[in-house]
This record gives structure tokens, sequence and C-alpha cells, in this order.
């Protein structure tokens, strides 16, 4: 094979990559998913939601897959597109490993359902040990299981890993999808897909791009208004990048993405791989430090005298934590096969938090341990993810 | 003689084991002040005494509520009135000492949370079914719900009578009032029974000592309730749009001003340690800084705190009586009084808190 036209590698300031006077940027399907895992999120929070509905919104599909319009956007019930069809769903992590990936949506869906039959139905008692109700968080009320666990929240920050790290990571950055076919052959002769300005590798970069910043106000220069564009990876990565031990991340993150997209333009890819590890390590530490975050300020609130009224605030941060460790499934090593924690291990995290009577009796020692063993695979300290 | 030296050096030896001991047990000891002297001041001068009051309006309030069932008149009505607007200028005397059984109880949450949710308590009213123990009621209860009912049922105090003199109201004032005083005497009786000397005796300075957590109770209120609550909220601070029925009892117009200034004094009247029944002030945070600053020779941080707090007095004393109409009219002067309130959060929570090597113990919540 002829070696391909090697062309200097031009990182651009903003986002934006054109090609004959046409933007050669689209991830349209992206935005369209968030958007449907924002009204998920949402509805879940309506007490006079069906279990119907829900279950509809992450399928986009009714129970016998008839066509469903669960959602107050047209264009997403046009959509043929759903949130459940790319939970867990990445080519390297899942293409072959589907027992995998219909436990996983299998999870979502019992906290979905959960939602309704479990928290709903009981929403007007106290919630203690083994009952599900309502519960104080300072002045606000949270609604949790029999084992303290909002059920709202392990779907909202289960999704950041399932369906945005797990495409994002492990199948738009791989090079089995970068590489599908003949991309590099297509990409190396500036051949587009047909009727579309892009070639294939570069829309599935931007594709990884899409489920980052895919809500951003400005999609070329989405940094200004990091943390404020969706409920998902955004917003959380607003959050880590806000706290001064990880000041830059988002930059990082975001000059990884833009010169990747120009070592395809390039035809570079060693240096396309080189950015796809530093977003491989970096969104996982992003995970990984709101994992330790929560586990950290669930552990200051868990009232020192067992005060049973007292939980909610522990309960909220545990349940948010829940989520953010249940997402460690979906990390990615760099120049590994494999996520940062095994399926076992989450397991283990998952079942220290939620055996015997769950977050009633989860023990400070314990989110220690479990944030120790999470750290110890990343280049930060409890501490320092921890405040 | 030599034995002696040797007899005072084991003494010596001794306590400094002793005290040793007791550090490792106790968390470490900052300072030599003594924190008991202050928290005994405190509870014995300041908290008991003005709860014992809160409980006494509260029990009059309670009294009206029945000589109204008895009799609902406009008279009874105005009685009922003063009564309620007496026991919440007490509740602004207690409302930042949230620790021990008010703590446990969530007395603050039952108590004051505004805006009331009016619908809700229709619908509570005309159901019959309502579980004031949940945390979902907490808007439904309290002064604020009071307010609602005994001022906003309608334009004229006919109207409101009219409205009053049907059983279900009458009767779910009745159990509102009874659960705050039910919860307030849960919370005196604990004072006055086993908490006081518990407390007292609590003077480690780790996050669990008593000067620890009541220090970091006293500036949470001021920043989320005095602060945020009562003016921040209602001015838009937060939001970015001003929240005109966000004020602190807004039925009964002309009140929320007084409340506010209340409120202040109080807290202010802690930090000085000044007897709730008059007379001399007793040890309290001020004389600590003082103590410390005679050590360290840093800026007089207890004079600073006092002129911000007088001059955040000033500030509000400049706004009209009634909020409500303040936010509406002339909401910069809203903005100006946070503003002098805020300056304090600086030298109360990173100051104050730093000179008494206090964490703390809250954070602002992400809010989601």
């Amino acid at each position: 094979m002829e070696d391909p036209q090697m062309q200097d590698l031009e990182v651009p300031e903003n986002y934006s990559f054109i090609r004959d006077g046409q933007s050669t940027v689209s991830f349209s399907g992206q935005t369209a998913r968030i958007s449907m895992g924002e009204e998920l999120i949402s509805a879940m929070k309506e007490e006079d939601v069906s279990e119907q509905t829900l279950l509809e919104m992450f399928r986009n599909e009714k129970a016998s897959g008839a066509d469903a319009n669960p959602f107050s956007e047209a264009s997403l019930n046009e959509s043929t597109k759903s949130i459940k069809s790319k939970v867990a769903a990445s080519k390297d992590l899942f293409s072959a490993n589907t027992a995998g990936s219909a436990v996983i949506k299998a999870d979502f869906e019992s906290w979905i359902t959960g939602q309704v039959d479990e928290i709903f139905a009981n929403s007007n008692q106290l919630a203690a040990p083994g009952i599900a109700g309502q519960i104080a968080d300072g002045e606000s009320v949270r609604y949790v299981n029999a084992l303290g666990l909002e059920y709202n929240q392990a779907v909202n920050k289960s999704l950041v890993g399932a369906l945005m790290v797990d495409q994002i990571l492990n199948n738009y950055l791989s090079p089995e999808v970068l590489d599908a076919e003949d991309n590099i052959e297509n990409n190396n002769a500036d051949i587009t897909e047909d009727s579309k300005s892009y070639t294939t590798m570069e829309h599935k970069w931007d594709e990884a791009y899409g489920y980052l910043f895919g809500k951003s106000v400005d999609k070329t220069d989405p940094t200004s208004d990091i943390g404020n564009d969706d409920s998902f990876l955004n917003k959380y990565l607003g959050r880590v990048n806000n706290d001064e031990d990880f000041a830059g991340i988002a930059i990082a993150i975001y000059d990884a993405y833009k010169k990747g997209r120009a070592a395809i333009v390039a035809k570079d890819y060693d240096v396309r791989d080189e950015q796809a590890d530093i977003l491989k390590e970096s969104i996982s530490k992003v995970i990984a430090i709101r994992a330790v975050y929560y586990l950290q300020q669930a552990k200051n609130g868990i009232p020192a005298d067992g005060n049973t009224a007292l939980y909610g605030s522990a309960f909220h941060d545990l349940s948010e934590g829940f989520g953010f460790v249940y997402s460690l499934l979906f990390t990615r090593e760099p120049g590994s096969s494999e996520a940062y924690f095994s399926r076992v291990e989450v397991d283990n995290f998952l079942e220290i938090l939620l055996s015997g009577d769950g977050f009633w009796d989860v023990t400070p020692s314990e989110l220690d341990g479990i944030s120790e063993q999470i750290a110890a695979k990343f280049d930060f300290t409890v501490a320092q993810a921890g405040s | 003689m030599i034995t002696n030296k040797i007899s005072f050096l084991s003494l010596v030896l001794c306590l400094t084991c002793f005290y040793a001991c007791k550090d490792e047990m106790d968390g470490p000891e900052v300072d030599n002040f003594d924190r008991s002297v202050m928290l005994s001041n405190w509870a014995d001068n300041i908290i008991i005494p003005a709860y014992t009051d809160y409980v006494e309006k509260l029990t009059v309030l309670s009294n009206e509520v029945e000589g109204f069932q008895v009799d609902a008149t406009e008279s009874n009505l105005s009685t009922l009135r003063s009564a309620y607007t007496a026991a919440y200028l007490s509740w602004q005397q207690v409302s930042f000492f949230e620790i021990g059984k008010a703590e446990a109880l969530a007395l603050r949450n039952n108590t004051n949370i505004y805006p009331t949710d009016k619908e809700k308590i229709v619908n509570n009213i005309n159901s019959g079914v309502y579980n004031l123990a949940l945390p979902s009621n907490f808007a439904t209860q309290g002064f604020p719900a009071l307010d609602y009912l005994l001022f906003g049922l309608g334009d004229t105090d006919e109207i409101i009578v009219n409205a009053l003199s049907q059983e279900d109201y009458l009767a779910y004032i009745e159990r509102l009032v009874d659960r705050m005083l039910m919860l307030t005497d849960a919370v005196l009786t604990d004072w006055t029974t086993s908490y006081r000397d518990q407390f007292v005796a609590n003077t480690n300075s780790s996050a669990s000592g008593a000067v620890d957590k009541l220090v970091n109770d006293y500036i949470f209120h001021y920043e989320r309730f005095l602060r945020a609550g009562k003016i921040g909220i209602p001015a838009g601070v937060f939001s970015g749009n001003s929240i005109a029925s966000a004020v602190e009892a807004p039925y009964s117009g002309s009140f929320s001003r007084q409340l506010l200034l209340t409120n202040l004094n109080a807290m202010q009247n802690f930090f000085n340690g000044k007897n709730y029944k008059g007379g001399s002030n007793g040890p309290s945070l001020d004389a600590y800084l003082d103590f410390l600053n005679s050590i360290k020779n840093g800026a007089d941080l207890s004079t600073a705190i006092n002129q911000q707090l007088d001059l955040s007095r000033t500030e509000i004393e400049q706004l009209g009586a009634n909020l409500q109409s303040q936010v509406l009219e002339n909401n910069n002067k809203m903005l100006v009084a946070y503003d002098a309130l805020q300056k304090c959060v600086v030298l109360l929570k990173v100051d104050m808190l730093q000179a008494l090597s206090i964490n703390v113990d809250f954070v602002d919540a992400d809010g989601d």
C-alpha cells in the first residue's frame, strides 16, 4: 500500500474542522441521547409517572416493540435511537460479552421500575432500615428504597459510565471502531461518506466528542460553560475541574479531543491513538474522583449518634456514589483491553455498600476502604478527591 | 529537701502523664482558654433561659388557640395573633441552637421552613389525612403555616374569622401548635435534665466537642437561615430573580424585618455572651477571640465582627418593616443589606474559625 499523503498536524484553536468550505463535524445522535437521558431522570422525580412511561423513555419503544412517543421533544420521539441500545454496548467491552451487557441493562430497568414499585409506592412513610420511604436531607426530602438507595440517582450517575463513558472510551476511541473496514483507506484518500462532508473515521471521533460536549452552548468552544451543559459527564467533568486539585483537567481533555481529530485530518494515527490514551486515562479518572468524592462526603455525613432521622444527607451522597462506583465498570485503562476495575471488583464494592441493611449500616472504615482501592489505581489521593 | 524535690518532680511527671493521656482521649487542647466556663455561660445564661421563654410563649399561643376555638371573634383573633407574634420573635432567640435534641428532632425544619406550601396545607386540612412527622410536610407546619392561616385566608379579619371558624381549620392550627410545643418541650427537658452537663463537660477541641459543634451550627444558621433565608433568597441573590413572596412571614405583612433584626440581635448577643435575662456579659466567642488575640497579637477580630454586625443592623434598619414590599419597591436596598451580612460570613467562617482552630463541618450542597 502506498504511504498516505502525510500532512502537517495543525491543531485548530476550536473544535472546528472544514472540508471544501463545509463543517465536517457532526454528533447530533449523541446530543439526542443526552437529551433522552435528561428527560428520563427528570421524569423519575415525578410521582405520577407510570412505570410504562419510564421504561418507554429508556427503550424509546413500547414493551411490544412498537414505536413509542414518551418524550416531550418531537425529534426525540421520531428518532429510532434509544438510551438502552447504547447502554453497555461498546465494541471493545461488550461485543463479545452480550451476557454482561444484558445484566447491566437489566440493572437499569430494575432501578427504573423500583422507582415506581418501591419508592413512589412508599413515599408517604418515613424510611427506616428495611423500609422504603422518605428521609430529610437538610430541608430537602429524599426518597429511598429499603436499603437507603435513591434509584433516580443510581440511574443518573450510572448512565454517566454505562452510556457516555462506555461509548466514548470503549467504542468510538477504539481502533476497532475508528479503523473498521476500509476506514483508514478512505480517510487517507479523503473519501467521505455518501452525501456527507466527513470521512467515517472523522465522524467516529466526533461521536466520542458529542457524548461529552453534545449539549454545550458553543459546541466548537465548549470550555467556558463546562459543567453547566448536561446532568451527565459534562456536569461532573465541570465539578472535578472546579476542584483546585484537578484544575485544568477539562482543558486537557478538550485539547486531546482537538489534537486527536486534527491527527485524523493529518492521517497521523499514532498521534491520534496517543490522544485517545490521554482521554481514556483522564475521563476514567473523572469517574474515579467523583466516586471517591461522594463516598468521602457520605462518610462525613453519617450521624455519629446513629440517629436514623439524620441519615438523609449521607444517603444522598451514597446514592450518587453508588452510581459512580457502578460507572467504574466502563472506565478504560490505556494500553489494556479492559476497564480499570473488573465486574468482580465493582460487585465487591457494591456488596459492601448494599449488604445487610444497605446504607443504614455502612461504616466510615468501609467507605475509606473502597475509596483507597479506587484511588490506588490512579495518581490522586483520597484526600484530594474527597473535598 | 532532696526528697521533697523528687516528690515534686514525680508530681509534675504524673500530671504531665495525666494531661497527655487526657489529650489522647479527648483530642488536642489548642489553648488553655477555659471552655467549660464559656459552655456554662452559654447553657445556663443564654440557651436554657431562651428555650424556657420560648416554651412559655408557645404555651400562651396554645391557650389562645383554645380561646379562639371557644369563641371565634375578631377580638380573639387579634389576641391569638399577638401570641403568634410573641412566640415567633422568641423563636428567633433559639433558632440557631440546632444541637443535641434540637438537631435530633430537626426542630428548625419542623418550625420555620418557608415559603409555606399553602396548597398542601389546604389539602391536608381537607383530606384530614396527613403525617406532620414526614419531611415532605416541613413546609405545611410551624410558624410559616400559622402565618398563612392567621393572616392569609382573606382580605379582611371578618373573612379570616369566618374561614377559621371551620372546625377542620381550627383542628389543624391546634395540631400545629401542639406539635411545636411538644418538640420544643422535649428539647428544653433534655437540656435541663441531662444534656446541660454533657454539653458543659464536652470541652475537647475535636469535631465532636461542644464548642466546635455549636460554633459550626451558629455559622451555618447565620449563613443559610439568616443571610440567605431572610434576605438573600427573596432578594434574588442566588437565582438572579427576586422572589418577594419568599420572605419570612409574608402574610402578616410588616413583621419580616422585625423577625430578621431579632435573629441578628440574638446572634450578636450570643457572640458577646450576653445574659438572656439581662445583666453583665459572660465569656463567649468575643472573649475567646480576645484571649487568643492577646497571645498571637493579631488583628482585633472580635471588634471587627461586632462592627460588621452593627453595620448590617444599620443597613437592615434602612429597610421597610415589610420586606416583601421592600423587594418589590427597591430591591437594591435588600442587596446592600445582604452584602453587609455577607462580609461577616468571611469574618466568622474564615478568620474566626482559623483563630479558634475549628474545622467547618458542613458543606454547601452541590445542588443535585
